[in-house]
């Protein structure tokens, strides 16, 4: 008995002396305790890790964008236009009439938190360790579009970066401006000496080009798992501690704007669920909180404590039911309209994501704000596919489908009966499929749900093309590319490589929505949606609205997916200790808060 | 060598052999664990407002990190590195090592977990002692409907309970983490009472749900043993009720020990349940998120960890049940 008190004491002693020891503990602190403190969390780091370095690449990494983090500028939520920025670490920028270049002037009292200039220097050098992890500004392939191939510095605060002329890309400059600058004189050691000659070879057809690329991507895993030994920060907060719990950020006294941020203290909280989230906005704990699918009981108890309040905007995502074309019967495009008009999806939102989504006025491939934008007039002349049972019916006979009892069946009589796969853990998506599935039965469809034990497993099994229908993200904009992308892209075919378009067979290299490659389009004839969608990429934008409004209709004729509903962007924001947060459809709701404090949008109070 | 010798060395080679099977068996199933965790970073990037760009940056280079060659050539590096006790590096936190982890989280583990049990056992016996003594009385009936109550609740009912009551209805306690960041670690009052405060909900709740097992287990053992002659003969004689209670207790609390030296093993499992709800970034948090991210080095060292920690509380219990009952120690000696 005592050897095993004893035993269990010393292992008591050993857990309480390492939990003293604490966690990370790599900033100066300049602000005391008791001063302003902002507390939030970062949705786009759940499960905050004290072992990880303090690394922007590293997926668990101690960084926290737009507080100890900083990109060169800040994307803008705008309906159609990538291209607009608020200042991050540049203070101005000028973007070539035809996106072949940008010009960025840093701001000329911009400092690191150890007091040092950030200079076009640490730019050039961000920019070489981005190349590392690659990306549409940042390919090593010297036949990829818009990659960024001249970079000079113009003085010791301007830098001018030049896409390639070849190839150009329309994402070139939100490429550009979404880099996260680090300190050069912090992370120096981690690319060679002879970067910049190897990327040269590397980027050429020259003999040893193959090598070099080789060569500067093996470099990604080094700059990942790199752990400064403290955090020197161009934001407006510097990494004071982390611990299991929660991070402490202090304010950088030395950020051009320190006089504007609002608070002296950061809190960024973990959190591993969102009813987790959802406990601290109940207890008014904080200050903002970013996007969380919340149910409307859990909102009604959020909005009920003191100083809360929902800010709704613009999220340019739709959640869709997405075909698996190479399954009978749904490679007939009478079924899917069949099962467009039997959908009520003012009902399905409602019941999956009541506060988070609005029901899809149609399916264009586009959220339905964004749709307005970039087709105007065209966007009424859209099949709205209103629920009309009837329609529903004409659509399945016209596929052949038969009705017996009551219920439909295979044109040969066989039982038809559907399956929506979704991942167990998203619980708006299974509110979503079971509502979907609720409907059809009672429409005399045999429908269920199957649910994947979780999200990895879900993507495995829809690429290999083993679902007949399952909940796909759509609409990801503001680039058209990127919105019709999810569409007609990879998943329906379409690989592009070095440049080169070329579409696969159903079933192989990822294509689980087996689309046809060319289709017939009232008033455009015949048509290849994936070479239109490539040519997004580079198109002006007279052109890119034609080819938006092509694949719209394209989209709402052919259905390879039927949207279900728009995301909204709510969020949740605390009055009682700081104001000026951004309001209603602000173009800012979409960027962290760090980002609104160190703009100086949000005061203490 | 002496018989205990004996039996310890019998107990590590066969432990030994344990931990390599189960070690290679979890090697296999974890491998084979189907899922893109890349994919699903990527899909999780976009919908949380990453351009997909910048999502493909961010995965495109994890790749990396992911275990290359055949299975058996991932395997024999694997067993290499354990030679080494080198259980590699992470996939999720790629640079980290697993070892640091996993000594991290056992931290935050063995806090709670340890204290929760052994203040459940120690609360458990004597109310079960009472209760078998008082079985016949109302005391009696309330001791055991707390126990069957307590032990048939979910550990994730009674955590969501406690949590809804002590940190939303009344938030007397903090929601999650381990203790308040603002606060300087060290050995020193204020950051000590922060880790008592943080680890109360956690310990209340692994206290609370292993109370009901204890305080039946101990009641049914007390209950037999009060049946046996040596207490008969001890009343007979006219011994002090306060003397029958110890013997009673000593002899009632033997197979306890056991069920108590296998807890201590299991404590290494974490609890998910109890871990999650309370944001408490213990091993079986620590197991959960590994799987959920297709960490392979990360689940396997977990795996290895539980295998080992039982493996060893196994062969203490039996040690110790040697060491402590000398009905089994004389027995073997005859032998």
């Amino acid at each position: 008995m005592k050897r095993l008190v004893a035993a269990a004491v010393s292992l008591c002693f050993a857990a309480v002396t390492a939990a003293c020891g604490g966690g990370a503990d790599g900033a100066d602190s300049s602000a005391s305790v008791g001063s302003a403190v902002f507390t939030t969390i970062d949705a786009l780091k759940p499960g905050i890790d004290a072992n990880a370095p303090i690394n922007p690449y590293n997926p668990k990494g101690n960084t926290f964008r737009g507080y100890n983090a900083e990109w060169l500028g800040w994307t803008k939520n705008h309906l159609t236009d990538p291209d607009r920025f608020y200042p991050g670490v540049a203070k101005s920028w000028q973007i070539a009439p035809d996106r072949s270049s940008i010009t960025i002037r840093l701001h000329p009292d911009g400092k690191w938190s150890d007091g040092r200039p950030i200079t076009a220097e640490d730019v050039k050098f961000s920019i070489g360790l981005a190349y590392t992890q690659g990306g549409t500004a940042y390919a090593l392939d010297p036949s990829a579009a818009g990659t960024a191939s001249n970079i000079k510095i113009v003085d010791d605060k301007t830098i001018k970066i030049t896409q390639t002329a070849e190839n150009p890309s329309s994402a070139f400059v939100r490429g550009v401006m979404e880099t996260v600058i680090v300190p050069k004189h912090v992370w120096g050691s981690v690319l060679p000496a002879d970067f910049w000659e190897r990327l040269k070879v590397a980027q050429s057809d020259a003999p040893g080009a193959e090598a070099a690329r080789a060569g500067i991507t093996s470099l990604a895993e080094k700059v990942i798992a790199f752990a400064p030994a403290q955090d020197v920060s161009a934001g407006p907060f510097v990494l004071k501690r982390v611990n299991p719990g929660e991070a402490l950020l202090v304010k950088n006294r030395y950020f051009h704007n320190a006089a504007n941020v609002a608070a002296d203290q950061v809190r960024i909280l973990n959190y591993t669920g969102n009813e987790q989230v959802w406990n601290y906005l109940v207890a008014g704990r904080l200050d903002s909180a970013p996007f969380t699918a919340v149910p409307a009981g859990v909102m009604r108890r959020i909005v009920q404590t003191q100083g809360n309040a929902v800010v709704r905007g613009y999220s340019p995502v739709s959640e869709a039911l997405a075909f698996n074309q190479s399954r009978r019967p749904y490679d007939n495009v009478h079924v899917r309209r069949a099962l467009a008009y039997l959908i009520d999806r003012e009902q399905v939102t409602k019941v999956a994501s009541p506060e988070g989504g609005t029901a899809s006025v149609t399916t264009s491939g586009l959220h339905q704000e964004a749709a307005k934008a970039w087709l105007g007039d065209g966007f009424a002349a859209l099949e709205p596919y209103r629920t009309d049972p009837a329609r529903a019916e004409r659509e399945l006979r016209a596929a052949g489908m038969k009705k017996k009892d009551g219920r439909w069946t295979m044109p040969d009589g066989s039982p038809w009966k559907m399956t929506i796969n979704v991942p167990a853990s998203f619980s708006d998506w299974l509110a979503g499929a079971k509502a979907v599935t609720s409907q059809l039965n009672d429409a005399g469809i045999e429908a269920e749900v199957i649910t994947s034990a979780d999200y990895p497993l879900y993507l495995e099994e829809m690429a290999a093309g083993k679902y007949d229908l399952g909940f796909w993200l759509v609409a990801l904009g503001p680039a058209p590319y990127n919105i019709y992308q999810r569409l007609y892209g990879a998943q329906n075919g379409w690989q592009l490589f070095g440049g080169k378009l070329t579409h696969v067979a159903p079933g192989t290299k990822g294509n689980w929505m087996g689309g046809a490659e060319t289709v017939d389009l009232a008033g455009e004839g015949r048509i290849n949606l994936g070479e239109l969608t490539v040519k997004l990429n580079s198109a002006p934008e007279a052109e890119q609205k034609k080819i938006v409004s092509t694949l719209a209709r394209a989209a709402n004729q052919d259905l390879p997916v039927i949207q279900l509903w728009d995301y909204v962007n709510t969020q949740v924001v605390n009055t009682t200790r700081f104001s000026g947060f951004p309001g209603d459809d602000s173009d800012a709701l979409r960027l962290t808060s760090g980002v609104w404090l160190q703009l100086g949008m949000v005061k203490r109070k | 060598m002496t018989v205990i010798a004996r039996r310890l060395a019998g107990h590590l080679a066969r432990g030994f052999a344990m931990i390599l099977v189960v070690t290679t068996i979890s090697f296999v199933i974890i491998r084979s664990i189907p899922g893109d965790p890349m994919r699903a970073r990527y899909e999780k990037l976009v919908e949380q407002g990453m351009s997909p760009d910048q999502a493909e940056r961010a995965t495109a280079a994890l790749y990396g990190f992911m275990p290359k060659g055949t299975l058996w050539e991932q395997y024999a590096d694997y067993m290499r590195g354990l030679l080494h006790l080198d259980l590699g590096q992470s996939l999720s936190v790629p640079g980290a090592e697993v070892t640091t982890l996993l000594a991290s989280a056992a931290t935050w583990t063995i806090l709670p977990v340890l204290v929760g049990t052994l203040l459940s056992f120690a609360v458990g016996i004597i109310m079960g002692v009472y209760a078998a003594i008082k079985r016949s009385s109302k005391l009696g009936d309330v001791l055991a409907v707390s126990g069957s109550l307590l032990h048939g609740l979910p550990q994730y009912v009674l955590a969501l309970l406690l949590s809804a009551v002590f940190t939303t209805l009344l938030p007397i306690f903090p929601t999650g983490g381990t203790a308040d960041v603002t606060l300087e670690p060290g050995l020193n009052a204020a950051y000590i009472g922060s880790l008592i405060q943080y680890a109360t909900m956690p310990v209340l709740t692994y206290a609370l749900a292993g109370y009901g097992g204890w305080i039946l287990a101990m009641k049914s053992s007390v209950v037999t043993v009060l049946g046996d002659d040596f207490i008969m003969a001890a009343e007979l004689r006219g011994l002090k009720r306060g003397l029958i209670f110890r013997y009673v207790a000593r002899n009632a609390i033997l197979p306890l020990f056991t069920i108590l030296a296998l807890s201590l093993g299991l404590l290494f499992g974490g609890a998910i349940f109890i871990e999650r709800i309370f944001t408490y970034p213990g091993l079986g948090l620590l197991l959960l998120n590994s799987i959920t991210d297709r960490d392979y080095t990360l689940m396997g060292g977990a795996f290895l960890l539980i295998t080992v920690a039982i493996v060893i509380a196994n062969i203490v219990a039996d040690m110790l049940y040697t060491a402590i009952d000398p009905r089994v120690r004389s027995g073997q000696e005859a032998s």
